[in-house]
């Protein structure tokens, strides 16, 4: 059996298209992507600063301390500049001319009403500007139950702010502040680890393509153990494969599996386990189908892996089926990385182990009674 | 004793009778050869007989072994040379040997004995850390052999296993071969080149359509259907030549089964067993007849194949 460990390993490691596809490629994915990704999460531009003048409408003397408060902590800070104004029109206007970047303006709440605190945003023509002077008059109105009203001087940021986005991601709440790169670290394995189908069945169909199958069969040797040992020669390419894109993704691209190194272990172990339940089909396939899995196995992962949902930074992708064994996994995988959880995980190991054995013993089966002609 | 023994031998692929009621016996340590046209049932033959490929009826036995019953001691005594050339190419010569020769549980300082052995035997030592696809074809098929043979194999089965080479490596091809036998080895050896067949075995079974049409040695085969020769003798006749007196004489000396003579060309039929070519030569001498070129022509099994079944062996 070790024979064929060593040979396995051997032919492994001198096929170029295999170490390209199976070692250089994903590096290099995780490389492209992972820089691709890295510099979405990176500001655009510099805000540089932000002129805003104010007027106070409302009557009631503890919000108008609460606001002069408010603006002067605010205006302390050197990059936002607040100033009161008196005629609210011209304000606008020099707003409309980007002369300044928004006019806010706090009305509407008396002792007497039950209205809250009004607070109209009057925005400028820079779009990260607006966001800038939403985002400090959201952090006023949470301490003083105000209400935002944003008012768009600018029809174009008006147009763009009709975000379909909105319909397709839904937000949710992963715990941890982590870069793309970490989620994309995780989804890119797992996206690896099925297409190790490929490996299982070349294992059988290269041995078919080089005619060097009938001389194995011919041995004095088991056709189970012969399959057994074909299949386990896969081991330390599965090893190979995982340890360098995991290593690669966090040694040089700084990406974060777990949090600590148990479980990354753990998560290590799981797509071990799974990578080698998809080597077990793979081999069944490549002896019960002679047609290239390139072919056919491969579109249907894909297939597959589009149907299933996936997770980004701090949202969440729906999928058409969440039953998909892609998405399965993948939930897994961030429930251990993220939260520390392994109820999933163990699951997805037990599944992939009951499949590997049945897998096995079918593949067994099959090669010790599959004539090779 | 016959080391292999094959009895009403029938395989079938569906519908289709691939090997149909095939009897022989291969003595130890002779090559017998199996000879036939593609789809005579040869390589099906031998894909039972190495245990690859199961049969529909009849019995195989080697080394007083029954084949189904007792395969994998049956295996330990066997070695490939199949067909195509079966060996990894990202794999050197050395590592190639090496690794088909531990499928047979070789260890130690003998395998690697063997391994070295095998490679000096087929002309490879000197390349054996070379890459399968750095060679020249012979080079291929001779380390296709080498293959087959590392583990010591009592009986070597070899289908086509000169099929594409030149002429140098498939001399060498076959004087491996008969080395082997010469070491004690039986070898079970197919072919469609029937100079090949006649120049290694020392019995041959003729196959067609999955049917065994003869069986023995070349001149047993040969007898079969003839036991003549033609000597064709290119001449010039002089003028006032008794040309029916001549052949009247020759006619009558042993051995002689006929003569015809037209214009130049006299043509003599005599019998293979009592070579007369020397006393036809003497009688032209005789009759003070010039010899311009002589030829002979031997049946051979092509003769035979083509007597027996109506077509030519290729």
């Amino acid at each position: 059996m070790i024979e064929i460990i060593i040979k396995e390993t051997k032919e492994f490691l001198r096929d170029k298209s295999n170490v390209f596809y199976f070692l250089i490629f994903p590096i290099l994915l995780v490389f492209l992507l992972g820089n691709l990704l890295n510099n979405s999460d990176m500001a655009e531009e510099a805000i540089g600063s932000v002129r805003i003048h104010y007027m106070i409408e409302t009557k009631e003397p503890a919000v108008i301390l609460a606001i002069e408060g408010f603006v002067q902590g605010v205006s302390d800070q050197q990059n936002i500049l607040f100033q009161k104004t008196e005629d609210i029109d011209l304000s606008k206007e020099l707003a409309g001319n980007d002369e300044i970047d928004g006019v806010v303006v706090f009305t509407g709440h008396t002792l007497e009403t039950a209205f809250p605190l009004e607070i109209q945003i009057y925005e400028g023509t820079n779009r990260i500007k607006n966001r800038t002077i939403s985002a400090i008059m959201n952090g006023f109105s949470q301490v003083n139950k105000a209400v935002n009203v944003i008012v768009k001087n600018n029809p174009q940021a008006l147009a763009s702010s009709l975000n379909d986005e909105v319909d397709l991601i839904i937000e949710k709440d992963l715990g941890i502040n982590r870069t793309m790169l970490d989620y994309y670290a995780i989804t890119m394995q797992v996206m690896i680890s099925f297409m190790s189908i490929m490996l299982g069945a070349m294992c059988f169909m290269g041995e078919r393509q080089d005619k060097t199958i009938r001389r194995l069969k011919i041995a004095p040797i088991s056709q189970a153990k012969l399959f057994l040992s074909k299949v386990l020669g896969l081991l330390p390419q599965i090893v190979m494969q995982i340890a360098i894109h995991m290593a690669t993704s966090v040694l040089i691209f700084g990406a974060n599996y777990a949090s600590n190194m148990l479980d990354n272990l753990y998560l290590f172990l799981m797509f071990f386990i799974l990578t080698f339940t998809i080597v077990t089909i793979g081999a069944v396939y490549g002896l019960c189908v002679n047609v290239n899995p390139m072919a056919v196995a491969m579109p249907i992962l894909w297939t597959m892996m589009f149907i299933s949902g996936t997770y980004s930074k701090e949202i969440f992708i729906d999928g058409i089926s969440q039953f998909m064994p892609v998405y399965k996994v993948q939930e897994a995988a961030f429930d251990l990385a993220i939260f520390g959880r392994y109820d999933k995980i163990n699951s997805v190991i037990l599944v992939c182990i009951l499949i590997s054995i049945i897998m096995l013993m079918i593949g067994a089966f099959v090669f010790s009674r599959r004539e090779e002609q | 004793m016959s080391y292999v023994s094959v009895d009403n031998l029938v395989k079938k692929y569906g519908e289709f009778t691939a090997v149909d009621h095939i009897s022989f016996n291969v003595k130890k340590g002779e090559i017998f050869g199996l000879l036939g046209p593609n789809g005579a049932g040869k390589s099906t033959t031998l894909n039972v007989i190495t245990t690859l490929t199961d049969f529909d009826k009849g019995e195989v036995v080697v080394d007083g072994r029954d084949i189904r019953q007792d395969k994998k001691s049956i295996k330990q005594l066997i070695g490939m040379v199949p067909q195509d050339i079966a060996i990894y190419n990202h794999l050197t010569a050395y590592e190639n040997v090496k690794f088909f020769a531990s499928l047979y549980g070789l260890r130690g300082s003998k395998f690697t004995k063997n391994v070295t052995e095998a490679l000096e035997f087929v002309g490879l030592s000197d390349k054996i850390k070379a890459k399968p696809r750095k060679m020249s074809g012979g080079m291929r098929r001779r380390l296709n052999i080498a293959c087959g043979i590392a583990h010591d194999p009592q009986l070597i089965v070899m289908d086509e296993p000169t099929v594409g080479v030149d002429a140098q490596s498939r001399e060498h091809i076959l004087n491996s071969i008969r080395l082997l036998r010469d070491r004690g080895a039986t070898v079970i050896y197919t072919s469609h080149y029937m100079q090949e067949v006649e120049e290694i075995c020392d019995r041959i079974a003729i196959l067609d359509k999955g049917k065994m049409i003869a069986c023995g040695t070349e001149p047993e085969l040969v007898s079969m259907v003839t036991d003549v020769m033609s000597v064709y003798v290119e001449t010039k006749i002089p003028l006032g030549f008794d040309r029916e007196a001549f052949c009247k004489k020759t006619k009558l000396m042993p051995g002689v089964k006929g003569i015809i003579a037209e214009d130049s060309l006299i043509r003599v039929d005599i019998s293979i067993e009592q070579n007369s070519i020397e006393r036809i030569i003497q009688e032209f001498i005789n009759y003070e007849l010039p010899i311009n070129n002589i030829k002979s022509e031997v049946p051979n099994l092509d003769t035979l194949f083509l007597t027996l079944t109506g077509r030519e062996l290729r």
